[in-house]
Formats: structure tokens, C-alpha cells, sequence
């Protein structure tokens, strides 16, 4: 399959985050959109990833190459650091509910003056 | 590699004495000692006394100029803790996961002014990103605490998305994510970026810009300086803005510099915006927190012409304006935060009660609106020979200056009100010890202004 | 060693100053600072050892700049003309109380090292350095002392000036960055060689600067109303003193590395100036205050020697540097008298005056020589630099001579009904109660009178000093 596929679908998964993150009221929900956000970035990167590799493959056969390697690596990253994001989100997120009982991000007006 | 490791280090450490020790006040004192650990580290890693010479398979770098700029970040992170001690305990109840999470901050810091490969930038940004949205929200009874914190990490994490997507595209056409060797970042070596990875360029330079909150990218800054608790305000204006800076300039200044073609135009629109609104809505505010938090805005819009420019006047101006801003930005909000009132009222008078705390703030204010003498009138300075000297174009430079000059009238504001204007105001008590520090600062703002050579960059000269 | 002591002693008392806790001791104290500087300035006048007059060290060295101060002509005019005024103000106020006077004191000194440092400074970086340093001791003496609404007032002026020269600091960039050596020395700026678009451009970014200092018309609006509201101590240092460092801006840093701009904007410049002189003289007859009136006949007379600054013409010139010094004296003496009025009556508007001839018979004598030497009598010593400046301006165009003519009439209308309504007619009650002036003032002002008179009659001692700055000058132009 051509890149040009797994860029037009990442692009689009990552629209629908953004639109997700500008459209939606919910604080969970947003939260959810970034994590779309994030996930198409990883189906980006493992793509491109396979695809240099794939390209290094022909000089140096299969084997003789790790090309292409480090953008899987960073997937992982990404995992490990949108993990350590949710929780410290999650948090907030709860603390704000226990005050003010709500996850509306309507709410958050206070400091416009 | 020795302040990297130190601060991790010391980070725990702080973390776990505040199950051990309950008494009020050593948190502070065990943190100024981790600084100055940290300090010694710096020194280390100038001298090549390190405790490995492992840089990460060659994704980070600790060479002169970042080794100095850390420890400018760190100098200023010992003014801090001093100047602002004991305020940082009295935020909520936890001390000292408070400064054991500055000091993860401050790790973050050390990857992002040293870092040599995308992956690296993305965790230094993360890390300095994430502990911030907890110091935000540390006021927890506090609702504009709460939303500050809550509005900030939804932002933030949303920039880290684009921040990825960029770093993602820029993957998908180079293969590589190093950003050595220079003369061809990224195994280009043309003079302009092909379509997909100058996309991520843009991509990258927008994610940059909101963390540093260049405009227009800039709409959370006040809301959040102004709900998060004033201490750990003048933490994110200055040290962490530095540190998100020095990965800014590296990747653009160092990274993309022989590629200016593909972003110096977006550069030009971002900085004159910065400049603009910065300003220009400073001039509007009533609350003095709020004014600093755009006149952080404002500064930043200088800061960028160093990254626009990137040459060598732009690599020393860059050290120097952001000594100075950190250093004036620590002093004037020591004062804020003793302040009861934070509207400009509220230091009506304030001259005759606190004459000294009052003397160094001028100090301080002047040298953010760039009064020969102080470093930052050095800093602004270096910046705008900096973008002539690259033939930057003419009217910016001109705007810059006409910026400048608006800002003073916001800084003397404050001057104003100190000095000219009758009142009582209510603050805290000012110990001897702080007038003592905040005495220190100025000093070092002013040898900053004349001796620059001497205080700072002979350091750089010399690695 | 001589022109870092000018600045030093200054510097140094004054920071010194802030720290004494008896107002009393710092107005003693601040006094016998500038009485050493004067005589240290006398000095200067009468060496002529040249190694002396100037000093050199490192500073800022990598950015194309030195710590680099020279005496030349037009410098120790002014020098002397700094020293004697800070003396003057001292002791003509030494009555006069001031609230927080060690800070009021401290920060005369600074301002009076501010303004040293940018009549000696040789590099252009530590010419604007020490062009902002005087300002801003300034401002904070016309803010904290001053009148009524003095805040808004000042910070105009000071929002004014900041801006003039922050444009000259983009000039002086540029003028850096096209210089060959990368030098900011004066030496190395006169040797460049400027294609008349650059020097277009960098000629309205000083002069822009220059102007607002001076001040010349339209960028005027902010004098009269600082004038009005500073202490009368700052006014006098303000109109004798810091209106010449714009006048000494022209003349050492627009004149001679800029001479192609000179010529082509030199019509625009002097027009300008005229028309400032004319209006400048038309609103100061409308004047009831006399501070008012006084600042607006300073526009007139500034106009004039700006210019005659622009007439390129070696007697003009000649004219306005003695006349430098002889204005700055003159318009202290007035300022003097005018602030005895204000102390004994707490007013100065003419129309509640009157009568002073009779209560105090001393006090309208000096007025009647201080009036008649700002409307340029002979054998006054403002003659003399009228007449060269009127003469260089003749030969640059007769017409623009002709309407700056005019001015002079005016001035004579508007000073002489000064004095009329001040020291004439009949007492009122509130003049009834004045008293004549004290000894201190006395003393200053017959001083005042003698350096009036002496270089009225001989104006040569004044001519030798600044003979070099001519020359420097129209070897460039």
C-alpha cells in the first residue's frame, strides 16, 4: 500500500481530534480527542517507520539494516508520556469535579474578567 | 550529564524527606542545598568532571553553550527558591512535592536545552510540561486554581499533539529524527524543506510558540499566570519559559537555521503578533499580575528575534536577555506576591513603607523596559543588532523599538504608583533575609548590564 | 583623567548621598560635590595638555565600543556650563526646603553626571548610554517634587524623550552594522563613506532624537507643560543644561557623518525651526505665567540656534556654541528670580503681580539685566551669538533670516511686558508683603550679572575655547 494512504488516514483521525478538542464541552471527552490526536500520530510514525525500513531493505537486505527503527521507538514514548499525561489529567480533572460538580469546560469562565 | 542526573536525583529526594521530615522551613533549605548541588554539577560538566560521558547514543549534547545556559536557569532557580522560600511552602500543604516536582521541571529543562534528536526535544518539553500542570493546580480549594490548572493541561496537552504530528511528518520525509549534523539538518541539504516536512516545521514552530506563548498563540498565558498561585507564576514566567525557549532556539536557531526560507516568513508574522498583542494589551491591564504575564508575552517577542536572526550576536544575546529577563521578572513578582492587593493600586505608596523592596523593583522594572545599564537594556540591544546584522528586515526592527518604548509605559505604572501616588498598602511582612537576595539580584541585573563579558559570556568564550 | 573625574565625582557623591540620613548634610554635602566638580571643569578649560582631557578604557569591547571621553571645544563649553549651573541651583535654592532631601540631592548629582557623560562621550554606544542615564534621574526629580499634575506632565516628557531616543539607537545600530570596523568610536564614524539613501535615513532617526530634546516645532508639546510642573531647581537644569545635549547631538553626531543629509534636509530643519521661533514667540505673549512664558521664549531662542546649526556656515556655528553657554547662564538668572517670586508670593502669574520695584528694589534690578540679556542687548552676552547666528543664517538664505528677525521683536514685546507687569505699577496686597532677595541670591545672581557682562564686552576667551569644534566640523560638512 502506498504511504500516501497512511498519511491521508493519520491526517484524518488527527482532524477529528482536533475538531473533537475545539467542538466538545466535556472534559473527558476533549481529553479523549487529544488521545485520538496522539493515537494517529503513532499510526504515522509506525507507517513511515516500516516504509524507510522497507526502503533500506532493498540496499542491504532485510536483515542488514535497522533503518527505520526509531520511529517505532518513539511510538513507545508516546505511550509512556500520554499514559503519565492521563493521570496527572485525570487528577485535574477530578479536582475540578469535586469543587464545582461538573466536568463542563462552560464552567471555566472565572478568569475572563 | 551531571545536572540531568543530579536533579532526577534530588527530585526523589525531595520527594521522600517530606515523608520523613514534618517540620516547616527545611524544605526550602534541603531544596536551596539541591540547587547548589545542581550548581556544582554545572561546574562539573564545564570542567569535564562528569559522572559519565554517556550522552544517550549521541541524542543529547552537553557542550558550552547549553552547559552555560543551564547554568543561568540554575543561578536563577537559587534566586527563586530563595526570594520566594517561603511562599512556595505556604501554597497548600505540600511543600516538598512542590519543589521535588520543580526539580523534575528542572530535568526537563536540561533535555530540552541539550537535546540532538526530536524524540529527546518531545520528553524535555513533556517533562517540564507536565509537572507544571500540577503546580498550577496546587491551590486545590482554590476554583480559579483549578480551572487555571484544568485549562492549561487541556491546552497544553493539545499543542503536545501538534508538536508530534509535525515531529511525524518531518520523520516521514527524512528517515531520521537527528537533528546533527548541522550544515544538513536532517540529511537535507537544500536551502528550503520539502512540502511534508516543511508542514511538520510549521507544525513544530506552532507547538513551540504556544509554549512559550508567542502570540497568537498566546490566549492561556494570562489566564493561567493569573489563577495560578503567584509563586509558582513567576516559576513558569521565568525559569520554565527559559528552559522552553532554549529548545525553541536549538531546533529552529541550531536544527532548521540553514532552512530559513521555509520559516522565516511565519517567524516574522509570529514576532511582529507577539510584539503587538503583547504589548499593546499590557497596556490595558489593572492588575499588575496580569500586566506581567502579558509583559511576558511581550518579551518573548523579543526573545523570537534571536531565533529569527541566529547568528553569533543572536547566540550571546540570547544568553543575556534571558539572564536578565528571569532575573527582573524573579524580582518583580517577589514583590507580587507579597502584595495583598494585585491591582496597581495596591502598591500606592509602597515607596515610603518598603523603600528598599520598592528601589530594587525599579530596578528591576527598568531593566525589563530596557534602561541602559541593566542587562536587559544589553539584552534588547544584542537582540535587535542581532536582526540587522542577519538583514533582517528594516521595519521590524523599528517596530521592535516603538514596542519598547510602549512597554514603558506599563512598567512605570508600577513606578508611578510606588513612588508618586499616596496610599497604604497592605502586604506581608518582608524579612531581612529577602531584602538581602532581592539586594543581590539587582546587583547581578546591573553587572549583567555592564560587565556582561565579565559575569557571563567570557564563560562561553572559554569552552 | 580630567574628564573621568567630571563624571566621577558626580557619580560617586551622589550614590554617596542617598545613603545620608540629615537632609542638612546632603545639601552641604551636594553643594561641595559641585564646587569640585566646577573647579575640576575650570581646570579642564585651562589645561591644554591633551592626554589630560580625555581617557580611555574597555568597555563592551566585543560589541564595537569603548569607555572613550574627550574634551574638545563645544565639550568644555558645556562642561563649564554644567558645572556652574549645578553650583547655581545650589546655592540660589540653598533656602529652599525639600522634602526627602537626600534622595532630592542625590539624584541632582546623578543627573548632573548623566548629562557630563554625554558632553564628553566619544563612542557612540556610551553617548546613548549616558543620554538615557541623565533622563532618568530626571523624571523621577520632576515626578517627585514637582507641581500639581506633574505625573501625567512627565510622564509625556519622559514617554517622549524615550522614543526620540530609541530611534537613535536604530541609527546608531545601522550606522554599526554599515561600519566597516565595527566600531561605535566617533573617529570611525567620521571616516565613513554613507550613500546619500543611507545617510538620508540615519539623518531623521538622530535628528528625530535630537529634536525632541531641543525641542524643536512640532515635537515641542511636552517643554512648556514640564517646564511648568518641575521643581524650578530641575527647570533650570532642564532649559540651561538639557536642552544643549540635543544641540550637541546636531553638531557632533548629525554634522559631520552625515553631510550629504545636512544639505539636502537642511531647508526642511531650518524651516521647521523658524516657524517653532515665530509660534514659540506668539504664544509666549499670551503668557500669564511666568514659567510658561519663560519656557516658551526658550523654544524661541533654541529654535534660533538650531537653526543656525543647519545654516553650515562656520560664523553660525561659531555663534551658537558661545551662545551655548551664554543662554544656559542666562536663562538660569532668570529662572532664579523667578523662583525667589514663587517662594516668598507662592504665585507666578504676572497678573497678581506687580509693584515689585518698590517692595523689592534689588530683586527688579537683576530681573530688568536677566530680561534684557535673553532679548540679546548689546553688550549683553547673548549679543554676540545672535548676531553671528543671525549673520550664518543670512548667508543661507535671507528670507528664513528675515522672519527669524521677526522673532527677535517679538521677544523684546513679550520680555519687556514681563517685566513691566512684574516690577512696575502699583503694589497689590500680595506683593505689599514681599520682601527683596537674600544673600545667597544676591550673590549668585551679581555673579550671574558679571559673567553677563564680561562676555558681553569680550566674548573672545569664548571663541578660543570652542575655535576647534568649528574647524572639526566644516572639515567634514
Amino acid at each position: 500500500m502506498p504511504i500516501n494512504y497512511y498519511i491521508f488516514l493519520a491526517v484524518i483521525l488527527f482532524c477529528i481530534g482536533v475538531v473533537g478538542v475545539l467542538t466538545r464541552r466535556n472534559a473527558i471527552i476533549i481529553f479523549m480527542c487529544i488521545e485520538l490526536m496522539l493515537n494517529a500520530v503513532n499510526l504515522l510514525l509506525v507507517a513511515f517507520s516500516k516504509a524507510h525500513h522497507a526502503v533500506a531493505a532493498i540496499n542491504a537486505g532485510p536483515a542488514g539494516t535497522t533503518a527505520g527503527t526509531d520511529g517505532q521507538m518513539f511510538v513507545f514514548f508516546i505511550m509512556v508520556v500520554a499514559a503519565a499525561e492521563v493521570s496527572v489529567g485525570l487528577a485535574i480533572i477530578v479536582m475540578m469535579y469535586r469543587n464545582t460538580h461538573s466536568v463542563d469546560v462552560n464552567f471555566l469562565n472565572r478568569l475572563k474578567h | 550529564m551531571n545536572v540531568l542526573i543530579l536533579s532526577i536525583f534530588w527530585g526523589i529526594v525531595m520527594m521522600f524527606s517530606g515523608i520523613a521530615l514534618k517540620k516547616k522551613g527545611i524544605a526550602t533549605g534541603l531544596a536551596i542545598a539541591g540547587v547548589l548541588i545542581l550548581l556544582l554539577g554545572n561546574l562539573g560538566d564545564m570542567s569535564t568532571v562528569v559522572i559519565t560521558t554517556s550522552t544517550f547514543n549521541d541524542m543529547l549534547a552537553f557542550r558550552g553553550y547549553n552547559v552555560l545556559f543551564i547554568s543561568i536557569v540554575l543561578v536563577a532557580t537559587l534566586m527563586y527558591f530563595l526570594v520566594s522560600g517561603r511562599e512556595i511552602e505556604n501554597v497548600g500543604t505540600g511543600g516538598f512535592d512542590y519543589y521535588a516536582l520543580i526539580f523534575f521541571v528542572l530535568t526537563g529543562i536540561v533535555i530540552a536545552s541539550s537535546f540532538n534528536n526530536l524524540l529527546m526535544l518531545f520528553l524535555g518539553i513533556e517533562i517540564i510540561s507536565i509537572p507544571l500542570y500540577i503546580l498550577t493546580g496546587s491551590d486545590k480549594k482554590n476554583l480559579k486554581s483549578n480551572e487555571a490548572s484544568l485549562k492549561y493541561f487541556l491546552m497544553g496537552s493539545f499543542s503536545t499533539g501538534i508538536m508530534l504530528l509535525g515531529i511525524a511528518f518531518i520523520y516521514g520525509d527524512s528517515g531520521s529524527l537527528a537533528i546533527v549534523p548541522a550544515p544538513s539538518p536532517f540529511g537535507f541539504s537544500f536551502t528550503s524543506l520539502p512540502t511534508l516536512s516543511a508542514v511538520g516545521a510549521l507544525l513544530l514552530m506552532f507547538s513551540l510558540a504556544f509554549k512559550v506563548s508567542a502570540a497568537p498563540f498566546h490566549f492561556w498565558t494570562p489566564d493561567v499566570y493569573d489563577g495560578a498561585p503567584t509563586v509558582f507564576t513567576s516559576f513558569m514566567a521565568t525559569i520554565v519559559k527559559a528552559g522552553t525557549f532554549i529548545a525553541f532556539f536549538r531546533m529552529f536557531a541550531g536544527g532548521f537555521a540553514s532552512v530559513q526560507g521555509s520559516w522565516g516568513l511565519a517567524m516574522q508574522v509570529i514576532i511582529f503578533l507577539t510584539l503587538l498583542i503583547g504589548n499593546l494589551t499590557a497596556v490595558f491591564q489593572q492588575s499588575a499580575k496580569r500586566m506581567m504575564s502579558y509583559s511576558s508575552i511581550a518579551q518573548a517577542g523579543f526573545m523570537l528575534l534571536a531565533i529569527y536572526a541566529h547568528n553569533d550576536m543572536a547566540k550571546e544575546g540570547f544568553l543575556v536577555y534571558t539572564a536578565a529577563y528571569v532575573l527582573a521578572t524573579i524580582g518583580v513578582f517577589a514583590l507580587l506576591s507579597r502584595v495583598a492587593d494585585p491591582g496597581f493600586q495596591g502598591f500606592n505608596g509602597l515607596a515610603k513603607k518598603e523603600p528598599l523592596l520598592a528601589a530594587t523593583t525599579t530596578i528591576c522594572l527598568l531593566s525589563l523596559a530596557g534602561i541602559p545599564l541593566t542587562g536587559g537594556f544589553l539584552g534588547k540591544y544584542y537582540m535587535l543588532v542581532a536582526t540587522a546584522k542577519a538583514g533582517g528586515p528594516f521595519w521590524l526592527v523599528i517596530f521592535a523599538v516603538i514596542c519598547a518604548a510602549i512597554s514603558i509605559y506599563y512598567y512605570f505604572r508600577l513606578i508611578i504608583a510606588m513612588y508618586f501616588k499616596e496610599g497604604n498598602p497592605e502586604m506581608a511582612p518582608v524579612s531581612r533575609g529577602l531584602k538581602f537576595w532581592l539586594v543581590v539580584l539587582c546587583v547581578l541585573i546591573l553587572a549583567l548590564g555592564i560587565f556582561p563579558y565579565e559575569v557571563l559570556l567570557n564563560n562561553l568564550l572559554s569552552l | 583623567m580630567l574628564a573621568l573625574l567630571l563624571i566621577l565625582i558626580p557619580v560617586a557623591t551622589g550614590l554617596a548621598t542617598f545613603f545620608l540620613k540629615q537632609g542638612n548634610a546632603a545639601k552641604l554635602f551636594s553643594l561641595l560635590s559641585s564646587l569640585a566638580t566646577l573647579g575640576i571643569s575650570i581646570g579642564a578649560a585651562i589645561c591644554t595638555d591633551k592626554s589630560a582631557k580625555s581617557f580611555q578604557a574597555p568597555f563592551l569591547t566585543n560589541l564595537g565600543s569603548s569607555f572613550s571621553l574627550s574634551l574638545d571645544g563645544m565639550g568644555t563649553i558645556l562642561v563649564l556650563l554644567t558645572g556652574i549651573s549645578l553650583v547655581l541651583v545650589f546655592i540660589s535654592t540653598y533656602k529652599n526646603t525639600y522634602k526627602d532631601p537626600s534622595r532630592y540631592y542625590a539624584l541632582m548629582l546623578l543627573s548632573q553626571a548623566g548629562l557630563m557623560g554625554v558632553f564628553l562621550a566619544t563612542d557612540g554606544l556610551l553617548f546613548y548610554f549616558f543620554w538615557e542615564l541623565a533622563l532618568i534621574p530626571v523624571y523621577f526629580l520632576c515626578s517627585g517634587w514637582g507641581g500639581e499634575r506633574r505625573i501625567a506632565v512627565t510622564f509625556k516628557f519622559f514617554i517622549y524623550t524615550f522614543i526620540g531616543s530609541l530611534l537613535m539607537l536604530v541609527g546608531l545600530i545601522y550606522l554599526y552594522v554599515l561600519n566597516p570596523g565595527q566600531s561605535f568610536s566617533l573617529t570611525s564614524l567620521y571616516a565613513m563613506k554613507l550613500s546619500p539613501d543611507q545617510q538620508s535615513v540615519l539623518f531623521w532617526l538622530f535628528f528625530v532624537a535630537f529634536a525632541i530634546k531641543m525641542p524643536i516645532w512640532p515635537l515641542h508639546t511636552w517643554q512648556p507643560d514640564t517646564y511648568e510642573q518641575s521643581p524650578t531647581s530641575v527647570t533650570m537644569i532642564l532649559s540651561g543644561v538639557m536642552v544643549k545635549m540635543g544641540l550637541l547631538g546636531v553638531i557632533r553626531w548629525v554634522l559631520p557623518i552625515f553631510p550629504y543629509a545636512v544639505h539636502e534636509y537642511g531647508h526642511v530643519v531650518i524651516g521647521l525651526s523658524v516657524v517653532g521661533m515665530i509660534y514659540a514667540s506668539l504664544v509666549a505673549m499670551k503668557q500669564d505665567d511666568l514659567k510658561r512664558m519663560i519656557a516658551y521664549s526658550s523654544i524661541a531662542h533654541i529654535g534660533l540656534m538650531c537653526a543656525a546649526v543647519f545654516s553650515v556656515s562656520e560664523l553660525g556655528l561659531q555663534g551658537v556654541l558661545v551662545q551655548l553657554f551664554n543662554h544656559g547662564v542666562n536663562i538660569i538668572g532668570l529662572w532664579i528670580v523667578v523662583d525667589a517670586i514663587e517662594q516668598k508670593l507662592g504665585t507666578r502669574k504676572m497678573s497678581e503681580l506687580g509693584g515689585l520695584a518698590i517692595t523689592a528694589p534689588s530683586l527688579a534690578i537683576l530681573l530688568v539685566i536677566m530680561s534684557l540679556a535673553n532679548v540679546a542687548l548689546p553688550l549683553t552676552n547673548a549679543f554676540i551669538g545672535e548676531f553671528l547666528m543671525f549673520n550664518g543664517l543670512y548667508q543661507f538664505s535671507a528670507w528664513y533670516m528675515a522672519v527669524a528677525g521677526l522673532s527677535i521683536i517679538l521677544g523684546a514685546v513679550y520680555t519687556l511686558r514681563m517685566v513691566q507687569k512684574v516690577i512696575y505699577g502699583d503694589t497689590n496686597s500680595l506683593t505689599k508683603t514681599m520682601t527683596d532677595l537674600s544673600l545667597n541670591q544676591k550673590l549668585i545672581l551679581a555673579g550671574i550679572t558679571v559673567l553677563i557682562i564680561l562676555y558681553g564686552v569680550n566674548p573672545q576667551p569664548l571663541f578660543k575655547m570652542t575655535m576647534d569644534t568649528v574647524h572639526t566640523v566644516a572639515q567634514h560638512i
